[in-house]
């Protein structure tokens, strides 16, 4: 992920709520501190498929809000 | 003064407490700089006396531990191996034990990080190991051996505090383990039967080594009626025929079967050889589809091309291939053996002790400074 960033490619790490101080402190491991982070709510495993794509529908919005921030 | 003697006195290369046992651990547990257990205070003599086995340089290091990717130096693990209570002619197996963990293969990133419990388990082969005392018979796994505790435990205080394997924070294991205080042992190669893993490996047998794991604790493997090589593989392989652990989905798993020097004499008397033990227990481990959750079956056993439309009697085995399957044997008098699971997503390293020139090292005193 950070990789990507690095090359220029427009990324953001999804996460869940337990994960995401982790997911800051690798940020900053990295050296990439602002890396975006999208948070969906927990848990993504052991959940019927269905709900799965719900939490990706609600995640959208805030990822096309990434995505355009970076490009200004 | 040497290098080292005036780089401890740098400010910021240690840190300054109350000379007093209780003040030191109050300090450490404060920071989260403990597994929780008293730790012995890493005093700038006590680090110097550690560093006396450790003929690189003591500033630069055998690799970067995940998932903070702490510089593990010599200076920084020998503070960490104090802490445990390591005598300085063990230093250079924890070294060794923390460089193999960081060969990309054995993938220590996932391995601090993950949900899962696995620890690294460290087995020691060769005469080093018996020099030094480590337990291969009874109690192995503990409690009592003291090279087993504190090598294991320096291995993991350097995970925690060079690695930043914080639990909740670096290392986000569900539930832990207890393998994650120690998880050391040597091969009990007198009572084996077969080569030694080192052997088996590639490397001489006067040769001494450390294999780094992933893995889950043992599960208990308790056969005290088989009398032939048939009986106990047929125990064996039922223990290891259960649905929710990692080297399943895996393809590169690569499970470790215990053997109880009993158990493997019982085996070994029956004309198994480790390659035919390791052909038998690939054959005969196996899970029928319908022993798998409808959604394990749907979201991961189908995912592989040559099950899509399998039926639900299809067997699956515990690992892709016989030759992936690790056996070790590892314990004294009794009719117990242990299967034990692993991360799945990783491979095993083994490495070897060597002198400056490159050579097997064939005493710990040919590692002094």
């Amino acid at each position: 992920m950070i990789e990507l960033s690095r090359r220029g490619v427009r990324t953001a790490l999804v996460c869940s709520e337990p994960f995401l101080e982790m997911a800051r402190t690798q940020a900053r491991v990295f050296g990439e501190p602002d890396l975006s982070l999208l948070v969906v709510p927990h848990p993504l495993g052991g959940i019927p498929v269905d709900d799965v794509r719900a939490r990706a529908e609600s995640a959208l919005p805030g990822l096309i809000r990434l995505a355009e921030k970076k490009e200004q | 003064m040497s290098e080292l003697a005036a780089h401890l006195q740098l400010p910021g290369a240690g840190f300054e407490a109350d000379d007093d046992f209780d003040a030191v651990n109050a300090h450490c547990l404060e920071r989260g700089w403990t597994d929780g257990l008293p730790i012995v205070p890493p005093t700038r003599e006590r680090v110097e006396h550690m560093l006396a086995y450790c003929q690189r340089p003591w500033n630069e290091p055998v690799g970067a531990l995940a998932p903070r990717y702490g510089a593990a130096t010599p200076l920084a693990v020998a503070a960490n191996a104090v802490m445990a209570g390591c005598r300085p002619e063990y230093f250079p197996l924890v070294l060794l034990a923390l460089e193999a963990m960081c060969e990309e293969r054995f993938n220590l990133y996932a391995i601090q990080a993950t949900t899962h419990v696995c620890a690294p388990l460290l087995i020691f082969n060769g005469p080093i190991a018996r020099e030094l005392g480590i337990v291969s018979g009874h109690g192995a796994l503990g409690p009592g051996g003291h090279a087993n505790a504190t090598i294991g435990r320096a291995a993991r205080l350097a995970l925690l505090n060079i690695g930043g394997a914080k639990p909740g924070h670096g290392d986000m294991a569900t539930y832990g383990s207890p393998a994650k205080y120690s998880y050391c042992a040597a091969e009990n190669e007198a009572a084996s039967p077969w080569e030694p893993l080192h052997v088996e490996r590639g490397f001489a047998k006067e040769a001494s080594t450390v294999t780094v794991i992933a893995a889950e604790a043992p599960h208990n493997v308790n056969d005290h009626e088989s009398v032939t090589a048939a009986g106990i593989l047929k125990t064996m392989a039922g223990n290891m025929s259960i649905p929710g652990f990692n080297d399943i989905f895996q393809p590169v798993s690569q499970p470790v079967v215990l053997f109880g020097p009993e158990h493997a004499a019982t085996v070994a008397a029956g004309g198994y050889s480790k390659a035919d033990v390791k052909k038998h227990l690939h054959e005969h481990a196996r899970i029928p589809f319908n022993r798998f959750s409808d959604e394990n079956v749907e979201r991961r056993l189908r995912k592989r091309k040559k099950w899509v439309d399998a039926p639900l009697d299809t067997l699956v085995p515990i690992c892709r291939a016989p030759e992936q399957l690790t056996i070790v044997v590892i314990g004294g008098a009794g009719k117990h053996s242990a299967f034990i699971p692993t991360f799945g997503d990783t491979q095993s390293v083994t490495r070897a002790l060597a002198r400056a020139d490159g050579r097997d090292a064939l005493s710990i005193a040919e590692l002094r400074r």
